[in-house]
């Protein structure tokens, strides 16, 4: 039997033990913690395109100037009017500017004998040197005009081809890089100086570059605080009032209710976060709006119908915090209701035969043992609230003018969401970097703050 | 082998060279074109490149070459849906071959590469392009390059509701001056704001439906700016007009003060605003001639000239009356086949062909690109078209194609919203304005 796996090339066994090579032949799963690696390994991958991907790509483009205007990809050297003018008023080289951006078309022999080279028609390059040797044209239009009038009228590709020929400007044109376009501006103008190519490759460049600038913009924006503030100001509120508070306070209700009816109050709670965001905002629009069910009731009594939802800053604020506190508020009834129901029922039956109100049943019994589940709901929601943006982008949007704009909406309002088709990608990312910042300071102020280590050992007593 | 049988093996191989020169002469080409802003109206944005590519397989036909082109629509009702969509689909080596947008994307895209331009592919002096406005043809351009084809022009008149205006005194022979008195500037924005006071006050609309400006950002805002006196733009250089910029916050601050304007209309649904301005509702407002379309088709209302006025903005403090065309412009992308964009280029030309365009302008109410037009009939005898032509065309600006102008436009919007619902005083908005555009643009804007 030996023998015939020798035959197979397979390495003899070592120990002499029938079994060991097949051990050996598993290799990393020979062990529980390889295996362990090994089956991880997929979770790895996807932690890493998903999570940290994301995060490192924001760190890299934060430090770029990357917009629509740049693209992301990388970028040409175009000689437009805006490179121009930054050759005149940065590098106050306006003579070279107009040297080399004024349309120019000029039949000359170099650009006769280039043609010839492309293999056009002889008689078209004979027609062009017999009518219009040394002649130049001020636009691509006129010399195209004169071109079709030759006497064997070419087709409009071959037009374009014969017009690229002569053009002794560098207007508009487009250079894959900087050696390229270096070399056509030579071509016009032989003594460039060494400062000239470079300030030409650095005014023309299109794609984005390296830069601090965006943290510089941030720092001085009038906007960063206030978006700040009411940043700290939507999620202290919703966390204290809605994710913690209001949620609190349905476990403890329900706990105190029969079986049934408790379940079914519990289920309508959660009907905001399993219904479509869409949908649940819509909702919400209806109640609010001028011609909504608000202003249906309303009107009955006088009042006069109005846009409740931007009617001003506080009631925007009002309806914010409403519409994302009662889909966080689910998250926390669901946790406490559970760690309650999880208290042993004899520490009730002992509390009521010593006579405990059911507050301080609550305040002596339920709170003391919470600790942990409000620990983790508050961690959990801070998080998520600093980066919620779907409720508030569909409701206000950031409105009434600017109140109720956020972190992250203000980093969708810039990075993905302009009127004139420029998005700021670099500008949105070093936001958005900010953010990521903040999110890790926090967690670990929180693991330290509530002793993460003490959560994660072992109990001591035995219930 | 009998001659018969030679014969049938020479028709066999005739056959089958044939069908091979067919098979190769077949060229299936996939055109996709995509346009923003575009609603149930505005259908022949495509369409029109659809019936051109008809045109085209017929053109190549009767050259010998069998051409087959499929197009590939797809319209977005809105604009920023549409342009995200667009650059990110642009940056993922996905975009359409055709870009239906507006004319102030050029300048932005055609740095980053999005776009080629159109006149790298066509002959300008050719039919239909050597009949299209010449102003239009400019605004297509970019550095005096012409990247894209006007695909149609518009205006943005101001509206009044007729017979509100003549309860508070004004006869048909005053409605009928008006536009000529807008021109002139008699008849100002202060005299917008009396007027819808004084609706209200007589009771004919609600308080807050006196003035009723469209409930979005857009470009109808720049018109206020420049009714002021503003300029957005002087030797291709962007420029802030702080003064002018603080008079338009505070016409704004000042209708909402007055109670004609409501301090929350911005965020208002557009449908909703699109429905009630053609009801009576609404005293004065402003819209795009489009809106004569969406008013007599979708809102149900039956004699627009009965009921409606419109003339120009009407001016300001150290402005004067305007309008401002916004023409949405095809463009072609880069990133496709050298046959491929010239198949595109080909198509946009010939959907520029006034018969076809006109389809559109009528169609949708916004107003021709060429000149012939006028010359056809179900052009010239809309009384919308003519009219809004002669009224409004001669006296439109555009907006700069500047590559920088999105940053300045979203800078304007944001400080118009604080200034308008009171979170900022006009004054604090405009200097909010300025540190912002100092900060973001620098030496890109002249700020005076």
């Amino acid at each position: 039997m030996d023998a015939s796996r020798d035959k197979t090339g397979l390495p003899p066994a070592s120990g002499g033990a029938g079994r060991a090579p097949a051990r050996r032949r598993l290799g990393l799963l020979d062990s529980s913690r390889g295996l362990g690696v090994l089956l991880l390994l997929p979770a790895l991958v996807l932690v890493i395109l998903f999570f940290l991907m994301p995060v490192v790509l924001t760190g890299v483009f934060a430090f770029t100037n990357m917009s629509t205007a740049t693209g992301i990809s990388g970028g040409a050297h175009q000689v437009s009017p805006g490179s121009l003018r930054v050759l005149t008023e940065r590098y106050g080289m306006g003579e070279l500017a107009e040297r080399l951006g004024q349309p120019t078309y000029l039949v000359d022999e170099r650009g006769l004998a280039a043609l010839e080279e492309t293999g056009i028609a002889p008689g078209i390059v004979a027609s062009l040197r017999r009518g219009h040797l040394d002649e130049s044209f001020a636009s691509r239009r006129e010399f195209e005009r004169a071109i079709r009038a030759l006497p064997d009228r070419p087709d409009t590709r071959t037009v374009k081809r014969i017009s690229d020929a002569f053009s002794r400007s560098l207007a508009n044109a487009r250079f894959t890089d900087a050696g390229a376009l270096v070399a056509a501006a030579e071509a016009i103008d032989p003594d460039l100086t060494p400062e000239e190519k470079d300030a030409l490759a650095s005014a023309t460049y299109t794609g984005w570059s390296w830069t601090t600038d965006n943290f510089r913009r941030l720092t001085s924006s009038r906007d960063t605080t206030r978006v700040f503030f009411n940043t700290l100001f939507f999620v202290a509120m919703t966390l204290v009032f809605f994710n913690i508070g209001y949620a609190m306070f349905l476990a403890i209700a329900t706990h105190y209710m029969p079986e049934r009816p408790a379940g079914i109050f519990r289920i309508v709670w959660f009907l905001p976060r399993i219904s479509p965001v869409v949908i649940y905002v819509l909702l919400w629009k209806w109640v609010a709006w001028d011609t909504g069910f608000l202003n249906a009731v309303l009107s009955d009594f006088g009042v006069r119908p109005r846009n409740w939802m931007l009617d001003s800053a506080t009631q925007a604020w009002f309806f914010v915090i409403m519409i994302n506190g009662f889909v966080g508020a689910s998250m926390g009834m669901l946790i406490f209701a559970s760690a309650i129901k999880a208290i042993p029922e004899t520490h009730f039956h002992a509390a009521s035969v010593d006579g405990a109100y059911r507050w301080q049943q609550v305040r002596h019994i339920i709170l003391p043992q919470l600790k942990w589940p409000i620990l983790f709901v508050t961690c959990y929601q801070t998080l998520s609230l600093l980066t919620s943006i779907e409720q508030t982008l569909l409701a206000t949007d950031g409105g009434p003018g600017g109140a109720t704009e956020v972190w992250s909406l203000w980093i969708y309002h810039t990075a993905l969401n302009n009127y004139a088709g420029n998005l700021q990608y670099g500008y949105g990312a070093a936001m958005a970097l900010v953010l990521v910042v903040i999110g890790i300071v926090l967690s670990l102020i929180y693991l330290r703050l509530f002793n993460y280590n003490a959560l994660i050992t072992r109990p001591r007593i035995e219930l | 082998m009998t001659i018969s049988r030679l014969a049938i093996w020479a028709g066999a191989a005739a056959v089958a060279l044939l069908g091979n020169i067919g098979i190769a002469a077949a060229q299936n080409v996939t055109i996709s074109v995509w346009s923003g802003g575009t609603g149930p109206n505005d259908n022949y944005r495509v369409d029109a490149i659809e019936m051109a590519a008809d045109i085209l397989e017929r053109e190549r036909a009767i050259a010998g070459e069998d051409l087959n082109i499929t197009v590939e629509k797809k319209a977005y009702p809105g604009w920023d849906d549409f342009k995200q969509a667009l650059t990110l689909a642009a940056e993922a080596g996905n975009a359409p071959n055709i870009v239906v947008t507006g004319h102030e994307d050029i300048a932005p895209w055609s740095q980053s590469g999005l776009i080629v331009p159109a006149e790298d592919y066509l002959n300008l002096d050719a039919w239909p392009i050597n009949d299209i406005y010449e102003n239009l043809m400019e605004i297509a351009s970019y550095g005096g390059v012409v990247y894209g084809l006007p695909q149609d022009a518009e205006s943005r008149p101001f509206f009044f509701w007729k017979p509100h205006m003549k309860a508070i005194g004004y006869s048909d022979e005053d409605l009928e001056a008006l536009p000529a008195r807008v021109q002139a500037g008699e008849y100002t924005l202060a005299n917008v704001l009396e007027d819808a006071k004084k609706m209200q006050d007589a009771g004919v609309v609600q308080a807050g439906y006196g003035f009723y400006p469209r409930p979005e950002n857009g470009p109808d805002y720049w018109q206020f700016y420049t009714s002021f006196g503003g300029v957005m733009e002087e030797d291709g250089k962007l420029v802030l007009d702080k003064a002018a910029m603080q008079r338009f916050y505070q016409f704004f601050a000042d209708a909402v003060a007055a109670g004609v304007t409501r301090k929350n209309h911005i965020g208002t649904p557009n449908d909703q605003w699109y429905s009630e301005v053609p009801s009576g509702k609404v005293g004065i407002w402003h819209g795009g001639t489009w809106h004569y379309a969406r008013y007599v088709n979708q809102e149900g209302l039956k004699d627009f000239f009965g009921n409606i006025a419109f003339t120009l903005i009407p001016a300001g403090e150290g402005g004067k009356a305007n309008t401002l065309t916004h023409p949405l412009v095809y463009l072609l992308t880069s990133k496709h086949g050298e046959d491929e964009t010239t198949i595109a280029a080909e198509l946009i030309k010939i959907a520029s062909e006034p018969r076809i365009n006109t389809l559109h302008a009528i169609k949708s109410a916004h107003l021709g690109i060429a000149h012939q037009q006028s010359n056809i009939d179900l052009y010239s005898s809309d009384r919308w078209a003519r009219e809004a032509t002669e009224r409004l065309l001669p006296h439109a600006n555009a907006m700069p194609n500047n590559t920088n102008f999105g940053v300045y436009w979203s800078a304007m919007w944001k400080g118009l919203e604080s200034a308008w619902t009171g979170q900022k005083t006009p004054e604090q908005a405009v200097n909010d304005v300025e540190a912002e555009l100092r900060n973001s643009l620098g030496e890109a804007i002249v700020i005076r």
